[in-house]
């Protein structure tokens, strides 16, 4: 009996939780895929059982059923129908996906498209900072000389401005205007605000103020009417250099704001109103609730620590705390605790922590520059690792550790144990200021300090090295030709064609078949295109000839790929193979991949495609072989 | 120049048999005939151009016919598409 699609598709709805439910839906050749709102409503048992479900898995927050060609799309109409949603691309259906991802997985993600882009900059910033301090650390005299003084104004540049930086890039990803993002995160270290790399220093607030004793002043906006202790609207006149959090947090308030005025506003006004308004109110906002907020942090922070590294225990949570004080921004004020130790006791216990914590990020970061196939990912953890063994970690944390998440935590256990093991040893510096590598200039024991920086960044290294799976490898293809592994290189002597004196070799090993010999008629009568089959011995397509991929077909049986003068080659795994969606085929090469005569183009299973029915020889076919005069096949 | 669309129904999709049917078919005429899906175009004319856009069931084509005989050439290709697509 044929299938009732109208009840399948009630059947389906009623054992996931019903409509409301369904984020999203949307079908492929043979199956159904779902996004669904609440997991839990599912009832996995029952929908197997449901007639026409042939199979289901989750994968990537769809829930897949597999119905069949040629069915799934009629229960689909039906789905549709029942539920009266309109009809979505699996596009769609993925975007859903994504969102339906966890908060924090979300936000680690934004973190991550803020920071990519913006690498190049903070890369060049911490490699010539850490080597600018440490020059000024060994060479005697060096960091009073004008030298230092201009090359550590260049240094510093990109990180004191990072909310510059930062901002810009935020308003790209949230889709505001990248200039008004500039101007929230110019406001936010304008320069009539204390620096904030020196709001813990007296001696800073008092000079740059012209005050006494020592305080921030604060911006009174409406007086000093107070709810709960909090005096309403003001502004502590500090600014915000070297933060992360607070700028991504102002600029994606800044955008929905300026989102909503151009919503809102009629066009001719728009100009005037929008970018004031949206600047006035995110600044306000930014100033008035995000301020005290980091403010508050700050001070704990400074306090909790100061207190944590009085014994080993609380170092070697401080280990662990540190880097993500250096993700909220919070770690330049550490320079006071390190300036409060040499006053009170000579010896700056807070050093060999830090550095523990600093130098397992360059541990974890270079475990994914060393174990990654993706150039890109290398590129970026290579050097962001060597920053953060000079002790500028910004470019490892945001660039690499803390996008893959792994790593930031392998760092963290790294940074435990070594934070642990300098308490423990009792290694101080004899100064503040730098960490890892030139942490040697100012360290009381290098050897122990050596120990102890194997021990945080090898355990750091090791657990990456270990734990650490990579999303996405180098996608095979045009760099394979580059780094060329022998084992995927054959080009068989035989050559099929030639069309204007090119040769087209034969791409699989078999027996060769004449066009009119391949069971199908489509193949056969030449409508698309003349050639040879082979009726193969072997599971691996080579490329017949120097060229590029053209196409790649969604159901991996079938690659195009154009030569020299044009050539536009069809290879073809199998007849009507394309119903099996891509199963037991393995493409290695991708659309646009520059390919070289002999390079390993696709595998394919003999096994899946009999076992699916059909027969598994490969079509090989010049498309505009009438193109070609001299065309010629040697059968 | 002619204009028509087509929502293609084939649950496969485009793949290399509908596209060298439609190629083939296409070639008969002189006129130029560019297929459109989502922001991409192709030469109809081109078999591996056609797979290339990786047409989807559901998707709506919008094929441009320009040229001498693009009358009778948007009338037969509507035809071709309607029967094997």
């Amino acid at each position: 009996m044929a299938l009732d699609y109208r009840k399948c598709a009630q059947e389906i709805l009623d054992h996931i939780g019903g409509s409301e439910n369904i984020t999203s839906a949307a079908h492929c050749a043979t199956r159904l895929r779902l996004v669904i709102a609440d997991n839990s409503k599912v009832d996995k048992a029952a929908l197997e059982e449901v007639d026409g479900v042939k199979g289901m898995f989750e994968s990537n927050g769809q829930l897949q059923l597999i119905i069949g060609t040629g069915t799934v799309n009629k229960v689909y109409d039906e789905f549709l129908a029942i539920t009266g949603r309109t009809e979505e691309s699996k596009a769609d259906v993925k975007a859903a996906a994504v969102a339906h991802a966890p908060l924090w997985r979300r936000a680690i993600k934004t973190l991550g498209d803020v920071f990519v882009p913006i690498l190049p900059a903070i890369v060049a910033s911490g490699l010539l900072m850490g080597v600018v301090e440490a020059l000024g650390k060994a060479i005697p005299g060096f960091s009073q000389s004008d030298w230092y003084g201009f090359l550590d104004m260049i240094a510093n540049t990109a990180l004191a401005y990072l909310p510059i930086i930062v901002a810009v890039s935020a308003a790209r990803v949230f889709g505001g205007n990248i200039f008004l993002g500039a101007v929230i995160g110019i406001v936010m270290i304008h320069s009539s605000l204390l620096n904030g790399w020196n709001v813990g220093s007296p001696e800073d607030i008092n000079s740059f103020f012209g005050v006494t004793d020592g305080v921030i002043p604060i911006w009174k906006l409406f007086g000093n009417i107070k709810i709960f202790g909090y005096t309403l609207l003001s502004i502590r006149r500090s600014g915000y250099q070297g933060h992360v959090i607070p700028v991504i947090i102002a600029v994606f308030l800044m955008s929905r704001i300026e989102k909503w005025f151009h919503k809102h506003i009629p066009e001719m006004l728009d100009l005037f109103v929008t970018p004031l308004c949206t600047v006035l109110i995110t600044a306000l906002l930014t100033f008035t609730i995000i301020g005290p907020i980091f403010a508050q942090l700050e001070s704990w922070v400074l306090t909790g620590a100061e207190w944590m590294v009085k014994n080993p225990i609380g170092a070697a949570a401080m280990g662990a705390l540190y880097p993500w004080t250096v993700v909220m921004g919070l770690h330049h004020m550490y320079n006071i605790i390190e300036a409060g130790m040499l006053s009170s006791v000579g010896l700056n216990t807070w050093m060999p922590i830090a550095s523990a914590a600093n130098f397992a990020q360059f541990g974890a970061c270079l475990a994914v520059g060393l174990k990654a196939t993706n150039h890109k990912t290398k590129a970026v953890a290579v050097p962001s690792s060597l920053s953060a063994a000079l002790g500028i970690t910004e470019p490892a944390i945001f660039g690499v550790n803390m996008r893959f998440f792994k790593p930031f935590i392998c760092a963290m256990v790294g940074g435990i144990i070594g934070s642990l093991f300098g308490a423990v040893t009792n290694i101080g510096a004899t100064a503040y200021g730098v960490t890892g590598i030139p942490g040697y200039l100012t360290i009381n024991n290098p050897l122990v300090y050596t120990i102890e920086l194997a021990v945080s960044g090898g355990i750091a290294f090791a657990l990456t090295w270990t734990l650490w799976k990579e999303e996405n490898p180098q996608p095979k293809g045009k760099t394979v030709v580059e780094d060329t592994n022998p084992a995927d290189f054959k080009l068989d002597p035989k050559v099929i064609m030639t069309a204007n004196g090119n040769e087209i070799h034969q791409p699989v090993e078999g027996k060769i078949i004449s066009r009119e010999q391949i069971p199908d008629e489509t193949f056969a009568s030449g409508v698309l295109g003349d050639g040879i089959a082979v009726e193969p011995t072997a599971e691996t397509v080579y490329a017949p000839f120097d060229g590029t991929i053209s196409t790649v077909a969604e159901s991996r049986h079938a690659i195009g790929i154009t030569g020299k003068d044009g050539m536009e080659l069809l290879i073809h795994v199998g007849v009507d193979t394309v119903a099996m969606n891509g199963d037991g085929f393995e493409p290695f090469v991708r659309e646009g991949d520059e390919v070289k005569a002999g390079q390993k183009m696709l595998s394919f299973s003999k096994e899946k495609i009999a076992a699916a029915g059909h027969p598994d020889c490969v079509v090989v076919l010049l498309t505009n072989a009438e193109d070609f005069d001299d065309f010629k096949v040697n059968a | 120049m002619k204009q028509f669309q087509y929502k293609v129904r084939d649950p496969q999709g485009m793949h290399a048999r509908p596209a060298g049917i439609l190629s083939a078919e296409a070639k008969k005429f002189t006129s130029k005939l560019t297929v459109k899906a989502g922001g991409e175009s192709a030469d109809l004319k081109k078999i591996l151009s056609v797979m290339g856009l990786a047409v989807k069931c559901g998707d709506t084509l919008t094929i441009n016919v320009e040229g001498d005989d693009e009358i009778a050439a948007a009338k037969v290709m509507e035809e071709v598409f309607k029967k094997n697509f």
